[in-house]
């Protein structure tokens, strides 16, 4: 009787040592901030592309439309900033000018300083005493053919336009203008489009369109050309008045 | 299996074999005493645990209740923010297409601008040519007045021709027709210049 007794103690203690261990505990207190951690929302590029001071993208901000106030008529061409206070456009557009009057994407007048034109290539650099919206950056590189590319200017001295194609390929200048090839690219371009900067897809300066071929391409000043003349103090003489 | 082999034993008294006392009865007492108290100690645990679950039980709906208060007043800030989300949507949808609206706007403003610009260059360019040629054309007309003044001049001599001397009057009569070769010349640009 003894022995059947301890197991039954035994057994006791062991069922209840055991159904301490299955027990379930008390619940923890609710917490008091049950607010998640939300990773701050970002904008995707194309959303991020429309900030600016007004609704206008940099590849618009930094366009202008020039007037080439000449003794022999009127024409008008394009550019764009390359800092501040400085623009690039086409050695033809500027040529033959008895003055340079700027305008901004906007309508805005910018004053003119001074102009020089490049001998080695259809360029030209014009100051200006305002300051510029905007500016872009050059690409490092010149594109490979298949690259897409935008051109921003004032076609027929019209609205400001924005048009898109893709670099074709290079080949030497039919103007006899530019030395070294040129980019042939199939974004449509008018006269008007001359000195319109032509952008890579980050609206890097890929070059500076100064000519259309007779079937309906661009030829492009390559922006290596024009870095290479812009470090070259020579390379640009001022503007002779006609 | 085996079946129990019968045995026989010879009637007589039957002797009964009694526990001697004191040895089984406190043994059997004693197993007793201890199975009460084991049964009386699994019955405090018993009601120790039934009273400890109860408790759990208590705390875990309290604690549900809670949670389902939370949710339930997350819930509704969730719709609230919702419903103020879809406003400002709304309202953002409806600003960029203003924006893009303004936008246009202005580049339209801004080309308009242009335009009239050139016209105003191109106008004043215009108003310049008239200019110079009014006054190309008055000094042409001014240059055929000289001409035709000396060739009536150059007559009046050659009327008279006898007071004059004939080099002089030879001399005078280059001058004239040199005079008048300049404003037949001059004239004869302006109207080059004006059937251009």
């Amino acid at each position: 009787m003894r022995a059947p007794l301890r197991a039954g103690v035994v057994a006791a203690a062991v069922a209840l040592a055991a159904s301490c261990g299955t027990l379930p505990d008390m619940p923890p207190p609710v917490p008091a901030d049950l607010v998640p951690t939300v990773a701050v929302p970002s904008l995707d590029p194309e959303e991020s592309a429309r900030l600016s001071p007004d609704g206008f993208d940099a590849v618009q901000r930094m366009a202008v439309r020039i007037r080439n106030v000449g003794c022999q008529g009127l024409s008008t061409g394009s550019g764009f900033a390359l800092d501040a206070t400085t623009l690039i456009t086409n050695r033809h557009v500027v040529a033959d000018s008895e003055s340079l009057q700027v305008n901004t994407y906007d309508g805005r007048d910018i004053d003119v300083s001074a102009a020089s034109t490049a001998a080695l290539a259809d360029l030209a650099v014009v100051r200006t005493e305002d300051e510029l919206p905007s500016a872009p950056e050059l690409a490092e590189a010149d594109p490979e053919p298949g690259a897409s590319v935008s051109v921003v200017g004032y076609p027929s001295g019209g609205a400001l336009t924005v048009t898109a194609g893709e670099v074709i390929g290079t080949t030497t200048d039919p103007l006899n203008e530019n030395l070294g090839e040129v980019l042939v690219t199939d974004a449509p371009v008018e006269p008007g489009s001359s000195g319109s900067a032509a952008l890579d897809e980050a609206g890097r300066v890929i070059g500076v369109v100064y000519a259309k071929t007779t079937d309906g391409r661009s030829l492009v000043v390559p922006q290596s050309t024009l870095r290479e003349l812009l470090e070259d103090t020579s390379a640009f003489t001022p503007l002779p008045a006609c | 299996m085996t079946s129990p082999t019968p045995s026989w034993e010879a009637a007589g008294p039957v002797h009964r074999t009694e526990p001697a006392p004191g040895r089984g009865t406190p043994r059997r007492g004693r197993g007793w005493r201890v199975a009460t108290i084991v049964l009386a100690v699994a019955l405090v645990v018993a009601v120790a645990t039934a009273g400890y679950l109860w408790q759990t039980t208590d705390a875990w709906e309290d604690h549900a209740a809670e949670w389902e208060g939370e949710a339930q007043r997350y819930a509704e800030q969730v719709a609230a923010l919702q419903v103020e989300l879809d406003g400002v949507t709304a309202e953002l949808v409806a600003a960029r297409e203003q924006l893009d609206t303004a936008t246009e706007r202005i580049t339209a403003l801004a080309d308009e601008k242009a335009q009239l610009g050139d016209e105003n260059v191109a106008s004043q360019q215009y108003l310049d040519y008239q200019r110079r040629v009014s006054e190309a054309a008055g000094v042409v007309a001014t240059a055929l007045g000289q001409c035709t003044q000396a060739q009536f001049q150059l007559i009046g001599y050659l009327e008279n021709r006898e007071a004059y001397d004939p080099a002089d009057l030879e001399r005078f009569g280059e001058d004239v027709q040199a005079l008048c070769d300049e404003a037949t010349e001059a004239n004869d640009q302006l109207q080059q210049e004006l059937s251009r």
